[in-house]
């Protein structure tokens, strides 16, 4: 088989998980590390032992010819990168989000596609050994016909230090520059989970952000921390999106209900428990449940412990199965391990969010005329908005 | 504060006069505060503090303020990843101390981005300014590999650094091996006159925490992997006064101060006056040959696991943090004329009654 050549473009914190999960793969090497900063692309090169380093890309593609780039620079770049990648007939793996919005991942997929080569998002949530779990038994039927319900949760800790505390004081930072702002660049695992299940194009999309009060506190107008997110699809199924930076514990869930059954899939955790549809009776409704739950939640520990001595329960496990299959969908000539109408549909909701809490005022608290609210209610709501759109194609 | 350097401004051997400008970055910090009320207190009139946009520089407005500085304190927002404000920033300083620096960072590219390229960028405006005498980087004692010095030795300037520092797993030894390593560069092929300084562990009112040479709490209880070794402790004043003192003194380029105080306390006797001045806490002792052993196993088994445990304790870490080694300060007080103005007693005390506010 042949060894693919790998390169990596934008030397970032994302890069090293990268790095690491590309070195636990056969029949792969990285041979080159690309950064617009030279020194952050040498010390790349030399912690992980790759023997180019460079600062340009086209030099890059002219000397090294990687059959595969992945592209971990700032959102802003991605399309640009990733179009340069595929113009010079590079196979390309796009940390999330996969660009600024739907528009920008079209071109890239049809690009793709024109050139018979493949592209996917960094959405390696969905690729954890629980979610596998959970997709296997969604195909299997335990939920019945299929969602009829989910709810998505993504927790975020802002803090004074590091990358949230360098964002909150920086009025310049890269991430205010996003459409999304903050959220452009954390939800999109969160929404991928949720457009994994939905069947229909158009799914009609309410949001609502605002400014925690702790942001409030600090100073903070601009960034969004807490959003909230309405999903329908047709007459059938519904969502809730829920980003929070204030809510405890800090959520990295996914829950979904079908008609028969249920599952609550917690990423944190690695654990997923499935929720019976039939109720006992009397008082066994009582006294049954608890006790398989705990068996379930026994056995989730079992398959935790077993997995890690065997040696696969890296806390990177998601990306490392999503960068397998990617590999193997390239030298296989099969379609990526996530659908393209799934990325599109991703960047389209994101779309639909951004642009509706885009359309804030400062002052407006509630469209009363999209929701059955009163005035009442919305007291003491400050700076918010609901607003009510649909998403076309 | 109790200091009081032993040389005055305008004295001959002082490289620069009161009027010149000195740029401090990381002036917000732990120890940069320090350095700019101890340069304030020495006579100096034209200090120019680089902040971070988002650092909070109260305590250096209302320092100047309470001193009858006003003026003299020039505070500058700006990030040193911006060359333009790195050369606004080094724009006629005639002296430069070097502080800010990624300290926390976990992640190795933001701890380099954060002192690498950074530094390299104020190296950068320094050279292009053309007016500059001294850039004092202010290092760590992380950066050095007593890996092949036998136990009990001496610890000081003459030592290696570490060659690959990337193999302890050590975001900020890292970045600091890398942050020396550019300075020297520049110096060597651009004549950028530097003084490298290595504080040990400096503590004080400010930062709280029990060094991971004493020990560590990750799992539960505190582990005491110090024991007898010498904890190369230095009190901020004392640090301070040192890293201003290697900016002013003549005829130090290209020189390295590795800064420790006097009548270091084992780690032992620190933990039992922690415990007696502060709180009390369960801790067990783990012998230097099982905590060397376990650091072993460990590195081993992160090897082997491609990483399933990141390797956080490795034998590397083992002879940086847990041997037993001495330290010397003789060339701080020889080529600079330092003494610590606060002794180990008294910096203690301190130390411990702060630690006692903030339970």
């Amino acid at each position: 088989m042949k060894t693919l050549k790998i390169a990596i473009v934008g030397c970032g914190k994302i890069a090293d998980s990268h790095a690491a999960q590309i070195g636990r793969i056969r029949e792969c090497e990285i041979v080159a590390g690309c950064d617009t900063e030279p020194l952050m692309a040498q010390q790349f090169c030399e912690r992980f032992g790759v023997k180019r380093s460079f600062s340009d890309l086209a030099q890059m593609f002219a000397e090294v010819a990687p059959d595969v780039v992945h592209v971990t620079t700032p959102p802003k770049s991605h399309f640009a990168v990733a179009k340069s990648c595929l113009e010079s007939g590079c196979h390309v793996y796009v940390e999330k989000p996969f660009a600024l919005n739907e528009e920008e991942a079209r071109t890239m997929i049809t690009m793709a596609r024109e050139r018979g080569l493949n592209i996917t998002a960094g959405h390696d949530d969905q690729f954890g050994h629980a979610a596998r779990r959970m997709r296997a038994l969604v195909q299997s039927g335990f939920l019945g016909d299929g969602p009829v319900h989910m709810e998505s949760y993504y927790g975020y800790a802002l803090g004074h230090t590091g990358y949230a505390g360098a964002l909150l004081g920086d009025p310049r930072h890269w991430v205010r520059r996003l459409p999304g702002k903050l959220l452009h660049n954390i939800i999109s695992h969160g929404i991928a989970r949720i457009a994994e299940f939905l069947t229909t194009e158009s799914p009609r999309i309410i949001a609502w952000g605002f400014t925690s009060p702790m942001l409030r506190r600090m100073g903070e107008s601009e960034i969004i921390d807490e959003l909230r997110v309405l999903i329908r699809e047709g007459e059938s199924a519904t969502a809730y999106f829920t980003f929070s930076s204030q809510m405890r514990p800090l959520l990295h869930q996914f829950r979904l209900y079908g008609s028969k059954n249920g599952l609550v899939l917690d990423q944190d955790q690695e654990t997923l428990i499935k929720l019976r549809g039939d109720h006992l009776k009397s008082y066994l409704e009582k006294f049954v449940p608890p006790v398989s739950f705990a068996m379930q939640y026994l056995g989730n520990l079992k398959t935790n412990l077993y997995t890690f001595l065997r040696n696969d329960f890296h806390m990177k496990s998601g990306m490392k199965y999503l960068i397998e299959s990617f590999y193997r969908s390239i030298r296989e000539g099969t379609p990526p391990p996530i659908p393209y109408r799934e990325i599109l549909l991703t960047a389209r909701i994101m779309d639909a969010i951004f642009e509706q809490i885009a359309r804030r005022e400062p002052g407006i608290s509630i469209d009363v005329s999209t929701i059955n609210m009163t005035a009442e209610d919305s007291a003491g709501v400050d700076r918010a908005i609901v607003a009510n759109s649909r998403v076309t194609s | 504060m109790s200091y009081r350097l032993q040389q005055p401004v305008g004295k001959p051997d002082f490289i620069v006069a009161a009027e010149d400008p000195i740029l401090i970055t990381g002036a917000t910090g732990f120890i940069g505060l320090r350095v700019v009320e101890q340069l304030l207190s020495l006579g100096f009139r034209n200090l120019r503090c680089l902040a971070r946009p988002w650092s909070n520089a109260t305590k250096l407005d209302v320092f100047s303020n309470s001193k009858g500085d006003r003026g003299r304190i020039q505070v500058i927002r700006g990030n040193l990843l911006s060359r333009e404000d790195c050369a606004t920033a080094a724009k006629d300083v005639k002296v430069i101390y070097h502080l800010a620096a990624a300290r926390g960072e976990k992640s190795v590219p933001d701890a380099f981005m954060n002192s690498v390229v950074t530094t390299r960028n104020l190296m950068e405006a320094c050279i292009l300014a053309g007016c500059l005498r001294r850039f004092v980087n202010v290092s760590s004692f992380a950066v050095y590999s007593n890996a092949q010095r036998t136990r009990g030795r001496i610890l000081d300037e003459s030592c290696p650094t570490e060659k690959n520092p990337h193999t302890l797993a050590d975001a900020y030894c890292f970045a600091k091996v890398k942050q020396d390593e550019i300075v020297e560069k520049y110096g060597e092929k651009y004549g950028v006159p530097y003084v490298i300084v290595r504080p040990g562990y400096v503590y004080g009112p400010g930062n709280l925490g029990i060094s991971g040479r004493v020990g560590i709490g990750s799992f539960g209880i505190f582990l005491h992997l110090g024991g007898s070794n010498p904890i190369p402790f230095s009190y901020v004043d004392n640090c301070a006064n040192a890293i201003v003192l290697a900016g002013l003194r003549k005829g130090v380029e290209r020189q390295i101060f590795n800064i420790i105080d006097d009548d270091l306390p084992s780690s032992r006797k620190f933990l039992r006056l922690y415990k007696k001045n502060v709180r009390w806490f369960p801790s067990l002792y783990v012998p230097p040959a099982l905590s060397y052993g376990l650091c072993y196993l460990w590195e081993r088994y992160s090897v082997w696991s491609h990483g399933q445990l990141a390797p956080v304790f490795n034998r590397k870490k083992w002879h940086n943090y847990w041997k037993k080694m001495r330290y010397s300060n003789q060339k701080l007080k020889d080529r600079l004329g330092w003494t610590p103005s606060v002794p180990t007693s008294e910096g203690l005390r301190r130390y411990f009654e702060a630690c006692r506010t903030e339970e």
